[in-house]
């Protein structure tokens, strides 16, 4: 008698499961504005470009990958890949959540001066599987700057950063031996003479 | 001498400190009251996305192939020489992928990658009519030959013959005109057409390939 009566509660579940199972998608985005740096690089120099918006747009949660490939039309060279630097990528964004990813330019020393174009191009980790084929989606925007002809301005001194750090330690060390010995106090050292240190713990006959 | 200095500047300090908050605090004799209205705006969307929603659907209606050498197509499975396999069908019009723009008016472009075998052997590469960035199909009359495959999307705007390659290209089930162009909630049903190589070097029956779509920034 109960069966009888889940059985279409059962299959009426079912069916309403199902279209949201059909509705499942992947989706990713980024932002519509293209990633430009503000002034002209240099050859030689690394600059921090303007963070990456990117936000999953499917149902699926997702990590995302970020490559840089020339894929719209533009005036300008190509951005070599190799030129950008992406870190801090987000493990997984679910769905509707949202990123900004961190890029640097590395210009080499030997860049050739010019405009520079290509497309930051964000993929979607997640993939739906319509029979063997995997349907993945992307967003691309794009990504402009200058490189401006001489070599990266260098400050007129510079040193290693262990240095910095060795010499201010030095530093430190001798304001404090100096503040201590204008204190007054002495820090005396003695040894303990060793019949008196083996005497305690022993037993005369 | 040291302490009343010390005390002449704090109260230097605390009367600056009155002085000032008395400046900002205190309002104007005879000035109303403040009103303010909320305000609220919406704006176009400044964010190129893209999303994909199969419903269930998978490779088949498969035809192709050689009975003499026992690899004719069977319904789901991929025959050998060239055969020929659907995800949808072009007649009558079944397109199960809905392409979406959920983002500003893009160019929709698709692309495709290598197939991969279950074992890690060697891929079959896509080809197409050999111009657009795609590699040739070396088989006989433009079909893919040894380890090619080719790939074609179709919907009810029609086919897209050249084949996909590596590289994104313009979607042109998009836009009639055979431009890509999608304004923001445009959508697009498609189907997917396969070709098999003449002869595949691995012999691998499970094969992975993935399709992809992307909106990019339109200069028109």
């Amino acid at each position: 008698m109960h069966l009888r009566l889940w059985l279409p509660v059962a299959s009426g579940l079912l069916m309403l499961a199902a279209p949201v199972a059909a509705d499942a998608s992947v989706g990713v985005g980024v932002q519509a504005g293209p990633v430009r740096l503000a002034g002209a690089a240099h050859p030689g120099g690394t600059y921090a470009l303007p963070p990456v918006y990117v936000v999953n747009t499917g149902t699926q949660p997702e990590s995302v990958a970020i490559r840089v490939e020339r894929i719209s039309r533009g005036t300008g060279r190509t951005v070599p890949p190799s030129w950008i630097r992406v870190s801090a990528l987000p493990s997984q964004l679910g769905h509707g959540q949202s990123a900004r990813v961190p890029l640097d330019l590395v210009v080499p020393a030997a860049a050739r001066p010019g405009q520079y174009f290509s497309d930051v191009v964000v993929t979607g980790s997640a993939s739906l599987t319509a029979g063997g084929a995997n349907l993945g989606v992307a967003a691309a925007t794009d990504l402009e700057f200058r490189v401006a002809s001489g070599a990266v301005a260098q400050p007129w001194f510079s040193m290693p950063t262990w240095v910095l750090v060795a010499a201010a330690a030095i530093v430190v060390l001798v304001v404090a031996a100096v503040l201590v010995s204008r204190s007054g106090i002495r820090i005396r050292i003695e040894r303990e003479p060793v019949g008196v240190a083996g005497g305690g713990g022993g037993y005369e006959a | 001498m040291r302490r009343s200095a010390v005390w002449i500047v704090l109260a230097v300090v605390v009367g600056i400190a009155v002085v000032s908050c008395g400046i900002s605090g205190a309002a104007p004799q005879g000035a109303g009251h403040a009103a303010s209205v909320s305000l609220s705006l919406t704006t176009v969307p400044t964010i190129r996305s893209v999303t994909v929603s199969p419903a269930k659907a998978a490779f088949g209606t498969c035809s192709g192939g050689l009975a003499s050498r026992n690899t004719l197509s069977t319904a789901g499975k991929l025959g050998f020489p060239n055969g020929r396999c659907f995800v949808g069908l072009a007649s009558p019009g079944i397109y199960p992928i809905t392409i979406t723009n959920t983002g500003i008016a893009s160019d929709i472009y698709v692309n495709g990658t290598s197939a991969n075998p279950a074992d890690n052997g060697d891929q079959w590469v896509l080809c197409g009519q050999g111009h657009d960035g795609t590699v040739a199909c070396t088989g006989r009359d433009g079909r893919p030959g040894t380890d090619q495959y080719r790939v074609e999307t179709f919907s009810p705007a029609g086919e897209r013959a050249a084949g996909l390659g590596t590289t994104p290209r313009c979607d042109n089930e998009f836009d009639a005109a055979h431009g890509c162009w999608a304004v923001e909630g445009a959508s697009q049903s498609e189907g997917i057409e396969l070709v098999g190589p003449s002869v595949s070097s691995d012999t691998s029956t499970k094969w992975t390939m993935t399709i992809t779509w992307t909106p990019v920034p339109s200069q028109g």
